[in-house]
């Protein structure tokens, strides 16, 4: 089942449907997560097979919701394209929605592009409710729901997954998506800038997956946008802390949350603290900067004197400045190592102290590069070849 | 639950859908009815079945989608009037073709379902869906078929049968129990129909059949009067001529004695001039002797054994008690001949004195009642066993008759009876 590039599938289906399909396939952001679109497949067509050219009128659609995937059939007829479609919820044989809570299905206007795509949100709305209802089959499950529900940070985005109830054992799983309201409007630009897609909506959601209906086996999960999570430092953004066994939703959301928050103020206030050195920097040195970075504040080159000896200072600015230290790199004009390379030095750890400002910071470093260039111009002589 | 479809309906709606350019529903008209099936076996005293048979007899297919129901799948109960009219109350389900798609209820086709079974007031509305799957190269077509009883929580699926549609080279042809609901049959029936059918609507061929049979049915009664009387007169004709022939050998008999007597007379008379003292010894009254020897009772019936075709000599017959008590018949004076084992002998005057006396003490009972003859020595041991053999025969009763008596015995009295039914 290769789903099909949005072109294909506009191509192949019935023109008098085509716009219908196109908002679908192009703004299609349902539920959620909107980072993943909303896939077709399956492209069939209703009328005979003499029928020429393009007369596809039916196909699947893969939604995602809840960290599922909902395949829904979609039934159209290319002779009657004025008609609304037919719906065949897919292995969810029970969901059967009520037909006056789809406005957009009452009120179906053919000439509305936007008609398939808002029916398809309806009817993922009374999904919802639909999955919310299974969820009584566990009260423990439901305590959980009815406690998010009365939050407003959480009550509104939320998915629910009641999963299949394995009939022989009576397990019973379930999947609660949120969307956990962190600000990351104040994200310096540049460092959300990196991505190549469109990146969309920055947002965060956090999966959690309760295997059985007593709550004991409960898998958090967190998801980040690509540029946040690039943002953030990687990865390793992603660390959470485990679910408290005997603990709820109600008490790990936030937490995870302010962890989250945490971490994003963390980052805004490395830059401006970047910013701040190297404008020390600047202010100390003056003449002596060679170049930096003025977009992220992560570099800064010197080029000083002492005692007829110039050498280089490169400084590397660490994500999570101030609590890191800066890297310094002295490297010689006039020596070079057998490997062609131009002589250098990594200082890592010398006298710093995240607490000082950058004025103060510059004039320590000033302070220690005087302390250490004699080191080091000995050891250029001594190791490097003019 | 069973339902079946004749031929000709599911190949109509088969052309009616597949000749439409989109998706082509319609009602299915039919009949429900129930069968139950009582069996009987060893093991439980009864137990019956109830099925559920539902038969399509025909369809109605809409023109057009959406024909009774609007975009929210709410059904107009006025145009689902006139789309059925007056086969409202036929109607057992509904129908709908769809193709390359999956064999699963829709949405809104349940929503309608829902909706037609309170309308229609028909609990167990049946819904046949049809899905008609192409291969991408247009190569390969399939037609599938479900019938689907969505009402019911569980075993929504039943399998929908097509009498006669299948290898009828091993299987019987079905004839369907669906009527003709044409109107062009009825007519022509109508208007034939007289020269087949009689005012009742019976074949008229199936009422002159039963005349026939009736006829023939009066006539075995009466042939089986006659063959009754003629039965009961054979009977006493038979019984007249055994009578006769008993009669006949009792003369045989008596005629056959005397020579007999007659020639042991005269052989006697020869001896006792050599042997006074024998004679002596054993003599007793002329009379006696005569009773002593006498002959075994007489009463020869002709009757033999229905199994055998040969006659006897002497023909088994039930012998009387009478002839058990019977002395052995004595051998006088012969001393060529041995005397039987029993005893009775010439040596022996003791013994034959005790055996005369005994004889002597029946042989005044019996002097009366038969006219005796003397025996002879040869004759005794035949008669010993005569009498040992009689008194062992199975006795038969006069009263079977056999048929098959050969006729040669006397001729002109058998001719008359035997295979007597005119």
């Amino acid at each position: 089942m290769n789903s099909l590039s949005p072109e294909v599938a506009l191509s192949r289906i019935s023109p008098e449907l085509r716009p219908l399909l196109c908002s679908v396939v192009r703004n299609g952001r349902v539920g959620l997560d909107s980072t993943n679109c909303l896939r077709i497949t399956d492209l069939k067509t209703g009328c005979t097979s003499l029928t020429p050219g393009p007369c596809c009128d039916r196909f699947k659609l893969h939604i995602p919701y809840a960290g599922e995937t909902l395949k829904w059939d979609i039934i159209f007829n290319a002779r009657d394209p004025e008609l609304p479609p037919d719906f065949i919820f897919g292995e969810d044989a029970e969901f059967l929605p009520e037909p006056s809570e789809l406005p957009h299905l009452v009120a179906w206007d053919a000439g509305d592009p936007d008609c398939l795509l808002q029916l398809v949100k309806e009817l993922l709305q009374q999904y919802h409710q639909y999955q919310c209802q299974r969820l009584r089959d566990s009260s423990r499950l439901l305590f959980e729901y009815d406690s998010l529900l009365e939050d407003p940070n959480y009550g509104r985005s939320m998915e629910i997954y009641a999963g299949r109830k394995n009939s022989w054992t009576g397990e019973f799983s379930a999947r609660f998506l949120l969307k956990l309201p962190v600000d990351f409007s104040n994200i310096p630009i540049y460092l959300l800038k990196d991505t190549a897609l469109d990146p969309g909506e920055d947002v965060a959601l956090l999966s959690v997956s309760f295997e059985d209906a007593e709550a004991t086996q409960v898998f958090p999960k967190l998801f980040l946008s690509p540029s946040i999570e690039h943002a953030l430092g990687g990865p390793s953004a992603l660390h959470i802390p485990a679910f408290p066994s005997g603990g709820c939703l109600i008490d790990y959301v936030p937490q995870v949350c302010q962890l989250l928050t945490n971490k994003v103020q963390y980052v805004i206030q490395g830059y401006h603290k970047r910013r701040e050195y190297i404008a020390a920097f600047l202010s100390h040195f003056g003449m002596g900067v060679v170049e930096y970075d003025a977009v992220g504040f992560t570099k800064l080159t010197l080029l000083l004197m002492w005692k007829d000896f110039c050498f280089l200072v490169h400084v590397d600015l660490p994500l999570y400045f101030p609590r890191d230290q800066p890297t310094l790199t002295f490297q010689s004009i006039y020596h070079f190592t057998s490997s062609g390379q131009l002589y250098s030095q990594v200082q890592k750890s010398y006298p710093y102290s995240p607490r000082w400002d950058g004025n103060e910071m510059a004039k320590r470093a000033k302070a220690y590069f005087k302390s250490f260039i004699p080191q080091f111009q000995e050891g250029a002589f001594a190791n490097g070849k003019l | 639950m069973a339902a079946s479809i004749s031929g000709y309906t599911f190949s109509s709606v088969c052309y009616h859908s597949a000749n439409s350019n989109s998706d082509h529903e319609g009602f299915l008209l039919g009949e429900v009815r129930q069968e139950e099936t009582l069996s009987i076996s060893d093991s439980q005293i009864s137990s019956s079945e109830f099925l559920h048979i539902v038969e399509v007899h025909n369809h109605e297919p809409c023109a057009q989608l959406f024909s009774f129901y609007d975009y929210a799948g709410k059904v107009n109960e006025e145009n689902l009037n006139r789309i059925l009219k007056d086969r409202r109350k036929n109607v057992i389900g509904w129908y709908r073709f769809r193709r390359n798609t999956q064999q699963q209820m829709s949405f809104r086709e349940q929503v309608i379902h829902k909706q037609l079974t309170n309308i229609l007031g028909i609990p167990d509305l049946v819904f046949l869906l049809f899905s008609f799957i192409s291969t991408a190269n247009s190569s390969t077509h399939a037609l599938e078929y479900v019938l689907f009883r969505p009402n019911r929580r569980y075993n929504q699926r039943i399998s929908l049968s097509i009498p006669n549609l299948g290898n009828t080279s091993q299987q019987e042809y079905k004839v369907s129990s669906v009527p003709n609901t044409s109107k062009n049959y009825a007519s022509v029936i109508k208007e034939h129909g007289a020269e087949f059918f009689d005012k009742d609507g019976v074949i008229k061929d199936i009422r002159a059949i039963f005349q026939v049979y009736s006829a023939l049915q009066d006539k075995v009664q009466a042939v089986c009067a006659e063959v009754d009387q003629s039965e009961r007169v054979k009977e006493k004709i038979q019984e007249e001529v055994k009578k006769l022939k008993e009669e006949i050998s009792l003369r045989k008999r008596i005629t056959a004695a005397e020579e007999r007597r007659h020639q042991e007379s005269l052989n006697t008379e020869n001896h006792s001039l050599q042997d006074d003292s024998a004679l002596s010894d054993s003599s007793s009254p002329p009379s006696l002797t005569r009773v002593l020897l006498q002959s075994p009772p007489l009463e020869v019936s002709l009757d033999w054994p229905p199994n055998s075709t040969a006659l006897p000599l002497y023909p088994a017959a039930p012998a009387p008690p009478s002839a058990i008590l019977l002395p052995r018949p004595q051998a006088v004076g012969s001393p060529g001949h041995p005397s039987p084992s029993l005893g009775l002998g010439n040596g022996d005057g003791s013994s034959s004195d005790s055996l005369n006396r005994q004889a002597i003490g029946q042989e005044d009972q019996l002097e009366e009642e038969e006219e005796e003859e003397e025996d002879e020595d040869e004759d005794s041991s035949e008669y010993e066993n005569l009498v040992s053999e009689r008194l062992q025969s199975p006795s038969l009763t006069d009263t079977a008759v056999s048929l098959g008596r050969p006729a040669a015995l006397w001729p002109d009295g058998d001719t008359h009876s035997s295979g007597g039914s005119s």
